[in-house]
């Protein structure tokens, strides 16, 4: 094995990576604080880039992509806060509100899918690249959009991490996800920061969604296999901790381009499961996972 | 009391009777059709039933059962030349050995990495299946699948009214079996782990053990019911294992109330009928499933016993079987 | 009906959970600079009294006046806000947290906020040895670190009133006397204070007045230097059982 190919799968590894750990962190952020998983964190990801495309493509609205970015996230803020009030909130003094709310965004997921289908049709759509041209990484050619998203990942990241652990309401969220009944003695809105949380979850997998749309096609289904992979990592994580999620997202995303290499596009996603598995044949709880909550 | 228990075996009798009748009086193709496509989600809606509601096992992988059955089925009639009758089975067995390899993890854990698990075990089954497209037609899905023939009887040119037997034969027995299951030592003992899995540890019930044939058991009559739909449409095609399929499912296991093996049978034949009835409609063909999505959610708002609960208000005789 | 003087007035309250009262028409009332304790077994309601004050559960029936205020919109953080605060029994707290992040973030409201400074000092200052474990984790706290830092908590919140549930539950002689001293503190700075406890002798060493609750209701009540002493309310709730 060359020093190139080596380069070239650390390169694909962390693209993969990133974009996963992007998808992770807004699973495991709404899981810690809200104690629900969000199966439709995938369609959103592909709205996401729906709202971006129809704000900046010629045949859209043609807007500069700038603001087409900052309409689609604001966008999926508000159907964050729109999913949180009508399919989760109902249920939060549910006994059964895991299973429940697995089910009604599952639900939410195949809304969603559909209802884009519907409105845009299924034929395939690309956005313009944020960062048009190739750029060298590490001796390996790529677009300098995957650049972007490889640069800009751990950025998005960092901050959110600053946010939580430094801001007073970033601090609010971990509280109420840890101990939801004594962050109400201390004076904090439970509810706004659960609909805070859901709606930065779903902004942060709009946001992925924009910067994936320009490597790869826009579909309906386009956040299906980017959420499946997700769905492994946080197995593979644990869900309890974001520097967890994040770490096993680079992980799962180096292991991937290698397996591609190796067994190729084919076989990776079984392999993948297989090692899966084995780990959770030693570590139920993931490798760095918590207690189950 | 012996008045109920009549009452009982009356009202089976009756269904009996009616669904052995319905081709004899129905001779459109496309209802017997929708009857045979009914029938066929009923068993996976009651089987999902048996590890979902009854067990408490967070198993979001039952569609994939099915799936395994479909694929199975009609690899070992096509590829293999088994005999259908054979490869239906086949496919019940392959299903109940995907769900032992699920279970390999999932008697270990809880709560949502079940969920996890599960869900990304359907996935991989679909990737794996496109993967593999020199031997499964990839996306293009398996076509001219050999039906089945009994004693020389042609299935093909008889307007459907054979296969109306046989799903409905088949609904009969797996009904039968899935409540028989329920009601033994075994059905309670897995109910007495879903609803207090410590004291049922105490007890000495291992919890492993159950929950790994709680969900063989249920992914069998999927994979059976995978098998009828792959020799009865003659294609088994990757869109078995959609995420859509998997709502409606879903919803037919929540309108009938989970823990009740009847009432998803029920759901599923009153919403195979207005699922495919909304399909016919135009512009809905897709859009139909944004309607059961809805429809999944306000069940869970407002009848979270499913519907079927208004008629156990109804006065019985016998003492209710719910036990909370 | 309302009387000025008072900080709490709960008049005739309801509460319990799922299908069933645990109080029963609760009314006591604390004033403005009073130190007030509640004294009775376990299961008799006296957490509950608390938890339904801060609207942790919602109470069925009765009236909780704050300062005057009716309670009865308002919603916990409302109520911290107004400067009733909980600090409830045995709180985990929140685990992963630092012992100053937790601080820090407990003045949350923005009346706790603008004290945040001097409220921390004061908070420290009252217990050194959260000064000390400033960077380490609640969860690696001992019992009556623990027990510190949740009334540290409830400081941070700029108390107008303080309602402590036994916050000396399972610790030693030693730490309760720290403890004790503690609160002796709080409620020399004129805080009225609501008392929760087991141990007789702690709660009559630091309150004015006390309840005895039984049962979801007030039973009697005592003042300091009253009649009624230690052994007497002992053996009123434990009959023979007081001496072993």
């Amino acid at each position: 094995m060359t020093m190139d190919m080596v380069s070239a799968i650390l390169v694909s590894g962390l693209v993969l990576g990133s974009v996963y750990a992007l998808m992770a962190s807004g699973l495991s952020l709404v899981w810690t604080t809200l104690g629900i998983f969000n199966f439709a964190h995938g369609s959103l990801m592909a709205l996401g880039a729906y709202f971006a495309w129809t704000m900046s493509d010629a045949a859209g609205l043609n807007l500069w992509l700038g603001a087409g970015v900052a309409v689609a996230v604001a966008g999926m803020v508000g159907v964050g806060i729109l999913i949180e009030r009508t399919v989760i909130r109902p249920f939060y003094d549910d006994k059964d509100i895991l299973l429940i709310t697995v089910m009604t965004t599952l639900a939410v997921m195949i809304f969603l899918e559909k209802g884009i289908q519907l409105l845009w049709g299924a034929r395939l759509k690309q956005l313009e690249p944020l960062a048009p041209g190739r750029v060298n990484l590490l001796g390996t050619t790529i677009s300098a959009q995957e650049t972007l998203i490889v640069v800009l990942a751990p950025l998005l990241l960092g901050g959110l991490w600053v946010f939580l652990r430094y801001s007073n309401i970033g601090r609010g969220i971990r509280a109420v996800g840890q101990n939801p009944a004594a962050a109400k003695l201390i004076g904090v809105d439970v509810s706004k920061l659960f609909i805070l949380t859901f709606a930065l979850s779903a902004a942060l997998a709009g946001l992925t969604g924009i910067l994936l749309g320009s490597v790869r096609f826009i579909t309906p289904t386009f956040g299906a296999e980017p959420l499946v992979k997700a769905l492994i990592i946080v197995i593979f994580g644990g869900l309890g901790s974001l520097s967890g999620t994040i770490a096993a997202a680079y992980i799962i995303g180096v292991v991937e381009a290698v397996l591609i290499f190796f067994v190729g596009i084919y076989w990776a996603p079984s392999m993948l499961f297989a090692l899966l598995i084995a780990v959770l044949m030693l570590r139920p709880q993931g490798l760095f996972g918590k207690s189950v909550r | 009391m012996p008045a109920s228990f009549n009452l009982k075996t009356l009202a089976i009798a009756a269904v009996l009777i009616l669904g052995l009748l319905v081709p004899v009086v129905i001779e459109d193709t496309y209802i017997r059709h929708l009857f045979i496509i009914a029938f066929i989600y009923a068993i996976v809606a009651a089987s999902w039933d048996l590890s979902l509601g009854y067990a408490g096992v967070f198993n979001f992988g039952h569609v994939a059962f099915f799936g395994v059955g479909v694929y199975t089925t009609a690899l070992c009639a096509k590829l293999l030349g088994i005999d259908p009758w054979i490869a239906m089975l086949l496919g019940g067995a392959a299903a109940s050995a995907a769900a032992a390899i699920v279970a390999l993890p999932v008697v270990r854990l809880q709560g949502i990495y079940v969920v996890l698990v599960t869900f990304a075990f359907s996935q991989l089954v679909l990737q794996f299946v496109i993967s593999q497209s020199q031997i499964t037609g990839g996306t293009q899905g398996l076509v001219r699948v050999p039906t089945i023939e009994l004693f020389g009887y042609n299935f093909l040119r008889d307007y459907k009214f054979g296969y109306y037997y046989v799903a409905f034969a088949l609904l009969v027995i797996s009904t039968l079996c899935l409540r028989y299951i329920t009601r033994t030592d075994f059905g309670l003992s897995i109910r007495a782990l879903r609803d207090n899995e410590d004291y049922s540890l105490a007890r000495g019930i291992p919890i492993g053990l159950q929950r790994l044939k709680v969900l063989m058991a249920s992914a069998f009559f999927a994979g059976i019911a995978g098998g009828f739909f792959a020799i009865y449409l003659r294609v088994a095609s990757p869109e078995v294992f959609n995420f859509s399929t998997m709502a409606l499912i879903l919803s037919m296991v929540l309108v009938g109330g989970t823990s009740s093996i009847y009432g998803p049978v029920i759901a599923a034949l009153v919403l195979t009928f207005i699922s495919e009835g909304l399909a016919n409609v135009n512009g809905l063909s897709e859009g139909r499933f944004m309607l059961v999505a809805v429809a999944m959610v306000l069940v869970l708002l407002f009848f979270p016993k499913g519907l079927i609960s208004i008629i156990d208000r109804w006065p019985r005789g016998r003492g209710a079987r719910r036990p909370d | 009906m309302t009387n000025p003087q008072r900080a709490l007035e709960i008049e005739n309250l309801y509460a319990g959970y799922d299908a069933f009262d645990v109080l029963n028409g609760m009314s006591l009332h604390v004033g403005a600079s009073e130190r007030v304790g509640l004294f009775g077994p376990n299961g008799h309601g006296k957490t509950t009294l608390l938890n339904a004050v801060s609207k942790l559960i919602r109470p069925r029936s009765g009236s909780v006046r704050f300062m005057g205020e009716n309670l009865e919109q308002r919603s916990p953080q409302d109520i911290v806000a107004m400067g009733l605060v909980h600090v409830s029994q045995a709180n985990r707290l929140f685990p992963d947290m630092e012992i100053m992040e937790t601080l820090e973030l407990a003045a949350y409201t923005p009346r706790a906020r603008k004290q945040r400074k001097a409220n921390l000092e004061h908070v420290l200052d009252l217990f050194p040895r959260l000064a000390e474990r400033r960077r380490q984790e609640a969860k690696t706290l001992s019992g009556g670190e623990r027990q510190m830092l949740s009334i540290g908590v409830g400081l941070m919140c700029a108390p107008r009133m303080l309602m402590l549930d036994e916050p000396t539950l399972g610790l030693s002689p030693k730490l309760k006397d720290e403890l004790a001293a503690a609160i002796g503190k709080i409620s020399a700075e004129g805080i009225p204070l609501l008392l929760i406890e087991q141990d007789i002798a702690f709660v009559l060493s630091l309150v004015d007045r006390m309840y005895l609750i039984d049962h979801g209701e007030i039973t009697r009540e005592v003042e300091r230097g009253g009649a009624v002493d230690h052994e007497e309310i002992m053996d009123m709730y434990f009959g023979g059982h007081a001496s072993s």
